[in-house]
C-alpha cells in the first residue's frame, strides 16, 4: 500500500474507532473515488455501514469483497468484523480458508482460520485445521487445539452416537502422540483425563493420575480434582477414595465438605462379600462417626463439619436400615441447634435432616420452644428466628389453622418489633437482624391468603414488608415478596418501582427479569402510549445480544490461553444464555404488547414472522431464579414462590409453544412471505437445529394437553379461539395470498429503489403465461361456534371476575379479550382492501367477519366502561381507609405514616391501570372499527 | 465447612443470593469469562451442602519480574453465610495457588480504608497495609465515610517465594498514591 494511500485510509479507521460511522463512509467514498477497486476500502465501508444499519447495501460490498477473495490482514481483518455483525460465520470460514491456502506458512492465518471454524461451530474442520498447523509449525498447543475440536465435535448434538467414541478414540491418539506429557500443564491434563473419562479407561486414568506432576495438579487446581473425584467414584473405588479423604481431614484439617461425604460415601460402599454385611457395615459407622465426632470435639464453634457429618451419616444409616440407636438423630439435632443455634444458616444445615416423628417430634419441638429467651442479643435473636424456621417447617397440617396461622404472624410482628432497637445504630447499608422475623411474618400471612382468598392478608403483608423495609433498605428478599404480592394485588407502578431499587443488571437479566416481565402485558398501558413495559423487555434483551456478539470471542481466547476445561463450560453459558426460556418468554410479552401500541401492518407482521419461526426451533432452557424467593412454608404446604405465581401458575416450555404456534399460525396466514420467498431472502446463517419430526405446518398444528396444562384458563380460551379462526381462514389466505414469484418482483423492486443496485441471487425471469391460481375459491362457510361464541364468553368471565377476583384477574380477562380482538384484526387484514373482495369474490365471507367485529368491539367497550368505575372507586379516600382498617395491626408501633402512604400506592397503582387499560381498550376499538 | 468448587461460567446463572448484597457489583459477561479464560485455577466457589452459593473468589496473577503476583480482584459472602470463616477459606486457596502454581512473590488485594472488620481480618491472615491507594473506589451514594470510604489500601501477604519478604513494609499506611499509579 501507498503512503499517500495509508494517509487517507488512517480517517476511516479513526471514524470508526469513535462510532463516526457516517463520517467513516463519506471517508471511505473518497477514496473509492480514486481507488474504486481497493478491497480494504470497501470492507472498511460495508463495515461502517454494517455499523450504520444500513445492511443491504453492506451486503452487496461484502459479496464483492469476497468475490475477490482477499489475503491481506487488514482487508480480513475488516471483514472478520463485517460477517460477524450479519452473522455470517460460514462466509467468514470460506474466507479465511482460501487466504490460508494461499498462504500455508503464515501462522497467524491459520490461527485466524481455525477461529473462524470456532466460531461457526465447525468443529471438524477446526480439527483438520489444526493438526495441518500443527505439522507446519510443530507446536504442542495446535496439538490440543485439534484434540479439543475432537471433543467438541463428539460433545455435538448433532454428531451420531457411534461417531462419538470413534472421535474420542481419535483424541486420544492425538494426545498420547504428543512429545511431552498432559501433565506439564494442568488444563492439557484435564482434558487428557475427560477423553479417558469418556473411553471408560479408569485404569489409565489412575495411572496418570498417581505420577507426581499428576498428583501436584490435583493438590492445587479444582477443576483437576473434581474430575479426580469423579472418576474414582466411576471407577468404584469408593472406599480407597474415602480413605483419602480420611487422611485429608486428619492431616491437613481440610473441611471441604466434599471430603466429608467422601468418607461417608466409603462407608456405605457396598461390600463384595454379604455374609456378616451388617455387622461390618455397623463397625464402619461407629468408625467414621469417631472420625467425625473427634473433629466437631476439635473444631467446636469454629467449623460445622463435624456435626453435620454425623448427622449425614446418621440419616444414611436410617435409610440402610443400620441405625443402632432410635434417638440418636433428635441428639444429633439438639446438639447442632444448641452450638450452631445462632448462624443464619442453621434452618438451612438442618432441613434434610427434619425426619423426626411421633414422641421425637415432640421432644424435638419442646427442645426448640423452651428456646426462646428474651432478644436482648444478636445471638438470643438468631436463635429464636432459626427455631422458628424449624418449628415451621414442621407443622402438621392440622396445626396451619386460620388462627393458629393468626397468632404466629402475630408472634413474629411483635418479636420483630422487640428485636429491632438492637440494629439501631446499624448503617443504611447494612441488614437489620431481625429482617428474617418479617420475612417469616410475610410468609405466614400469604399462607392465610392462599387459605383464604381474603386480600386483606396480602395487604397486611405488603403493610408490613414496607414496614421493614424502610428500616432494612438492602433487604432484597423483602423486595422480591413486595414485588409478587403487588402484582396480585393489581399495584403493578408498585412492583415496578421496588424491581429498579434491585438493580438488575448483566446477566441477572436473564434470571431475575421473570419477577417482573412474566405475563406483564396483563399491565401493560401501551395501548394507551405508555411504553414502560415494552422498553423494559427491550432492556432485559440486551444481555442476549452480549451473550451472542461476546461470549464466543472468549471461547477462543480460552484456546489461545489453552485453558481447555473452560470450553466446554463457555459453551453451554452461551448455549443456555442464547436459548433462554425466560428470552423468548420476554419476546412473547413485547409481542403481544407490541400488537396493542403500534398500527398492525404487512411489515410488523412478515418481521415478527421470521423471528418467531427461529425461536420455535429452539431447544429453550429455563435459567430463571425462583430459589431466590425466601420460602419458609411448612412442607406440606405449597412453597412461598408458587403461592404468589401470578394467576397460580409459571409459564415453561408449553407455555411458550402454546403461544408461539398461535402467533406462527396467525401471522403466516396473515403474511405473504412464504417459504420460497424467505428462503431467497434471508442472508446469514440460520440457526443450527436438530432434525425435527414433521413439516413446520404439522408441527404448529399439534396441541398437547402437556403443554395447554401451563395455561390459564382464559389463556386456553384465547389458544383455541386462534385455532378455530386459523382453521376457519386458511383456504380463503391459501386461496388469496400472491404467489412467491409476485412478491420476489416486488421486494426486488424496492430493493433496487432503495440502494441502486439490483437484489442478487433472486431470478426474476418472467414466468410465461398467465400466473392465475388453478384451484378452486374455497365455500364460504359460517364462523365456527367457538369463533361466534367467544366474545359473548369473555364477557360472562368478565362479569365474574368482576365480583369475585383481585384486580389482577379481572385485567387479564380484558387484555385477553383484546388481544384476540387484534389477532382477528391480523387475520382479517388481507381481506380488507376492496379490490380483493370483489376479485375473489369475497362479499359474503367479509360481512360474516363484520358481524364479530362488531360483538367484539361492544364487549370491549364495554368492558372499558366497567374498568373506569373501578378505577373511579380505587380513587376514593373511603377505599384507601378500608385498606388501612383492615390491616388490624395491634401494635402501635408501627409507623402509622408508612401504613397510610403504602394504601395510598395501591390504590393509586390500581386505579392508574385500571384506567390505562380502558383508554387503551377505547383506542383499539376506534382504530379498529373498520 | 461448605463445599469448596471451581467457578464456573454458568455460575453466573445462580450468584443472585450473593449479587444481590448492596456491596457486590454484577459485572458484564466478559469479566467473569475474561478471569475464567486466563486464570481459572484464581476463581473459586463456596457452595452449601443445598447447592445454594455462599460466596466466590475471583483472582489473576500479575506484575513484572519481583511484582509477579496473585491479586484478589473480588471476594464476596452472601449475608446469610457470614461469619462461617469463608473468606479465610477462599483466601488459603487463593494463596496456595498463586505461591504453588504461579510462583508469585505475594498476594494482594484492595480495600476500603473505613471497612475495619475486613482490615482486621486480613491483618490476622497474615496481611499488612503496604500503601493507601486515593480515590480508589467510586463513591456508593452513602457518602458520609468521607476519604476512608473512596481510598484503599493495597495489602499484601509474602508468599514463600519472597522468604525476605520484600513485597511487604511496615510504614505502608502512610505511603499514599492515587488511583492511575496502581492500576
Amino acid at each position: 500500500m501507498s503512503v499517500a494511500l495509508d494517509r487517507q485510509i488512517r480517517p476511516i479507521y479513526d471514524a470508526l474507532d469513535t462510532g463516526s460511522h457516517k463520517s467513516a463512509i463519506t471517508e471511505c467514498n473518497k477514496v473509492l473515488k480514486k481507488h474504486p477497486r481497493n478491497a480494504l476500502v470497501k470492507a472498511l465501508k460495508a463495515l461502517a455501514l454494517v455499523r450504520y444499519q444500513k445492511v443491504e447495501e453492506a451486503l452487496v460490498l461484502c459479496d464483492e469483497v469476497l468475490e475477490s477473495k482477499p489475503t491481506d490482514d487488514s482487508t480480513l481483518n475488516a471483514m472478520m468484523h463485517v460477517l460477524r455483525g450479519l452473522g455470517r460465520h460460514k462466509d467468514m470460514v470460506t474466507m479465511y480458508d482460501a487466504a490460508y491456502k494461499k498462504q500455508p506458512t503464515n501462522e497467524e492465518l491459520g490461527a485466524q482460520t481455525f477461529f473462524a471454524n470456532v466460531r461457526a461451530n465447525n468443529w471438524k474442520s477446526a480439527q483438520q485445521v489444526a493438526s495441518k498447523m500443527y505439522k507446519q509449525f510443530q507446536e504442542d498447543r495446535y496439538l490440543y487445539w485439534s484434540v479439543m475440536s475432537s471433543v467438541l465435535q463428539a460433545n455435538d448434538p448433532n454428531t451420531p452416537a457411534e461417531m462419538r467414541s470413534l472421535l474420542y478414540k481419535l483424541a486420544l491418539r492425538l494426545i498420547t502422540s504428543a512429545p511431552t506429557p498432559s501433565s506439564v500443564h494442568s488444563d492439557r491434563f484435564y482434558l487428557h483425563l475427560t477423553i479417558l473419562r469418556e473411553l471408560l479407561e479408569y485404569d489409565e486414568a489412575m495411572t496418570v493420575l498417581e505420577t507426581p506432576a499428576g498428583r501436584n495438579i490435583c493438590e492445587t487446581n479444582l477443576t483437576c480434582n473434581e474430575m479426580r473425584r469423579d472418576i474414582m467414584k466411576l471407577r468404584r473405588a469408593i472406599e480407597v477414595e474415602g480413605k483419602r479423604a480420611e487422611q485429608r481431614i486428619l492431616e491437613k484439617s481440610d473441611r471441604n465438605w466434599l471430603e466429608f461425604l467422601s468418607v461417608i460415601d466409603g462407608t456405605f460402599a457396598p461390600f463384595t462379600d454379604s455374609e456378616d454385611a451388617k455387622e461390618q457395615r455397623i463397625s464402619r459407622i461407629s468408625s467414621t462417626s469417631a472420625l467425625f465426632t473427634e473433629v466437631s470435639v476439635q473444631d467446636g464453634r469454629k467449623d460445622r463439619s463435624g456435626l453435620l457429618g454425623l448427622l449425614e451419616l446418621e440419616s444414611r444409616a436410617r435409610n440402610h436400615d443400620v441405625s443402632t440407636d432410635p434417638k440418636r438423630l433428635l441428639h444429633l439435632l439438639q446438639q447442632y441447634f444448641e452450638i450452631f443455634g445462632d448462624k443464619a444458616c442453621c434452618f438451612e444445615d438442618l432441613k434434610p435432616y427434619l425426619s423426626l416423628e411421633g414422641e421425637d417430634l415432640a421432644a424435638w419441638t419442646e427442645t426448640l420452644t423452651t428456646s426462646f429467651t428474651a432478644l436482648t442479643t444478636i445471638e438470643a435473636v438468631r436463635r429464636v428466628v432459626n427455631a422458628h424456621k424449624l418449628l415451621r417447617y414442621n407443622l402438621s397440617t392440622s396445626e396451619l389453622s386460620l388462627d393458629a396461622e393468626s397468632s404466629r404472624a402475630n408472634l413474629y410482628m411483635s418479636q420483630y418489633l422487640e428485636g429491632l432497637p438492637l440494629g439501631k445504630s446499624l448503617p443504611a447499608t447494612e441488614l437489620q437482624h431481625v429482617d428474617d422475623l418479617a420475612i417469616l411474618a410475610g410468609n405466614v400471612l400469604v399462607n392465610m391468603w392462599e387459605m383464604s382468598k381474603d386480600d386483606k392478608y396480602l395487604h397486611r403483608a405488603v403493610f408490613f414488608l414496607e414496614y421493614a423495609l424502610a428500616k432494612s433498605k438492602q433487604a432484597f428478599q423483602m423486595r422480591l415478596m413486595l414485588i409478587r404480592i403487588y402484582r396480585i394485588l393489581g399495584a403493578p407502578s408498585s412492583a415496578l418501582e421496588h424491581y429498579r431499587l434491585l438493580r438488575v443488571k448483566q446477566v441477572q437479566n436473564d434470571t431475575l427479569s421473570h419477577f417482573l416481565l412474566s405475563r406483564c402485558s396483563t399491565f401493560s398501558l401501551a395501548s394507551s402510549g405508555d411504553l414502560t413495559y415494552i422498553s423494559e423487555c427491550l432492556e432485559s434483551s440486551q444481555i442476549y445480544v452480549s451473550n451472542s456478539q461476546e461470549t464466543n470471542d472468549y471461547i477462543i481466547r480460552a484456546f489461545s490461553a489453552e485453558k481447555y476445561s473452560q470450553i466446554p463450560q463457555f459453551i453451554i453459558f452461551e448455549e443456555w444464555l442464547e436459548n433462554s426460556l425466560q428470552r423468548d418468554i420476554t419476546k412473547l410479552e413485547y409481542l403481544r404488547m407490541r400488537l396493542t401500541h403500534e398500527p398492525i401492518s404487512s411489515d410488523i407482521v412478515d418481521l415478527e414472522l421470521i423471528e418467531l419461526k427461529f425461536i420455535f426451533d429452539r431447544s429453550h432452557h429455563d435459567n430463571r431464579d425462583f430459589q431466590i424467593l425466601p420460602n419458609y412454608q411448612p412442607k406440606h404446604a405449597q412453597d412461598f414462590n408458587d403461592q404468589t405465581l401470578l394467576f397460580g401458575k409459571s409459564e415453561r416450555h408449553g407455555w411458550v409453544r402454546s403461544f408461539l404456534k398461535s402467533y406462527i399460525k396467525v401471522f403466516s396466514q396473515a403474511s405473504d412471505l412464504s417459504d420460497v420467498v424467505e428462503e431467497k431472502l434471508l442472508v446469514g446463517d440460520r440457526p443450527q437445529v436438530s432434525p425435527k419430526s414433521g413439516s413446520l405446518k404439522q408441527r404448529l398444528a399439534q396441541r398437547n394437553e402437556e403443554e395447554l396444562a401451563e395455561l390459564t384458563s382464559n389463556e386456553s380460551s384465547l389458544i383455541a379461539f386462534v385455532d378455530s379462526l386459523a382453521g376457519w381462514l386458511e383456504p380463503f389466505h391459501d386461496y388469496v395470498r400472491p404467489p412467491a414469484s409476485v412478491v420476489l418482483a416486488d421486494v426486488a423492486k424496492n430493493t433496487e429503489l432503495k440502494t441502486g443496485l439490483p437484489l442478487r441471487g433472486v431470478d426474476l425471469t418472467p414466468q410465461n403465461g398467465d400466473t392465475k391460481k388453478e384451484e378452486e375459491m374455497p365455500p364460504i362457510t359460517d364462523a365456527p361456534e367457538i369463533v361466534a361464541a367467544y366474545f359473548d364468553d369473555m364477557k360472562t368471565q368478565f362479569k365474574n371476575s368482576l365480583t369475585t377476583a383481585s384486580l389482577s384477574e379481572v385485567l387479564h380477562v380484558v387484555t385477553l379479550t383484546q388481544e384476540a380482538f387484534l389477532l382477528f384484526v391480523t387475520e382479517t387484514m388481507r381481506f380488507k382492501p376492496a379490490s380483493v373482495v370483489k376479485i375473489h369474490k369475497l362479499g359474503n365471507l367479509v360481512a360474516k367477519f363484520k358481524t364479530i367485529r362488531v360483538s367484539a368491539i361492544t364487549v370491549l367497550k364495554d368492558m372499558a366502561a366497567s374498568l373506569e368505575k373501578l378505577s373511579a372507586q380505587e380513587g376514593t379516600s373511603e377505599r384507601k381507609q378500608e385498606l388501612v382498617d383492615a390491616c388490624e395491626f395491634e401494635s402501635s408501633e408501627i409507623d402509622h405514616d408508612i401504613i397510610v402512604a403504602t394504601a395510598r400506592k395501591i390504590t393509586d397503582s390500581r386505579k392508574k391501570v385500571a384506567e390505562g387499560i380502558a383508554k387503551g381498550l377505547l383506542k383499539i376499538c376506534t382504530t379498529y372499527a373498520q | 465447612m461448605s463445599v469448596l468448587r471451581p467457578f464456573k461460567a454458568s455460575d453466573m446463572f445462580k450468584f443472585n443470593n450473593v449479587n444481590l448484597d448492596i456491596w457486590t457489583e454484577t459485572y458484564n459477561i466478559g469479566f467473569y469469562l475474561h478471569y475464567l479464560s486466563r486464570w481459572p485455577d484464581l476463581c473459586c466457589v463456596q457452595e452449601a451442602p443445598s447447592g445454594r452459593m455462599m460466596g466466590y473468589v475471583i483472582g489473576k496473577a500479575e506484575g513484572q519480574a519481583a511484582e509477579w503476583h496473585g491479586h484478589v480482584t473480588a471476594i464476596t459472602v452472601a449475608p446469610e453465610y457470614r461469619r462461617l470463616s469463608l473468606a479465610r477459606k477462599m483466601m488459603s486457596l487463593l494463596e496456595l495457588v498463586s505461591d504453588e502454581t504461579y510462583r508469585g512473590y505475594f498476594v494482594d488485594l484492595y480495600v476500603r480504608c473505613n471497612n475495619l472488620i475486613a482490615i482486621e481480618m486480613y491483618e490476622g491472615m497474615g496481611y499488612s497495609v503496604y500503601r493507601r491507594v486515593r480515590e480508589y473506589y467510586g463513591n456508593l451514594g452513602v457518602g458520609k465515610g468521607g476519604r476512608d470510604e473512596e481510598d484503599a489500601f493495597d495489602m499484601r501477604k509474602p508468599l514463600s517465594r519472597d522468604s525476605a519478604r520484600r513485597s511487604v513494609r511496615s510504614n505502608g499506611r502512610d505511603i499514599i498514591v492515587s488511583a492511575h499509579d496502581v492500576s
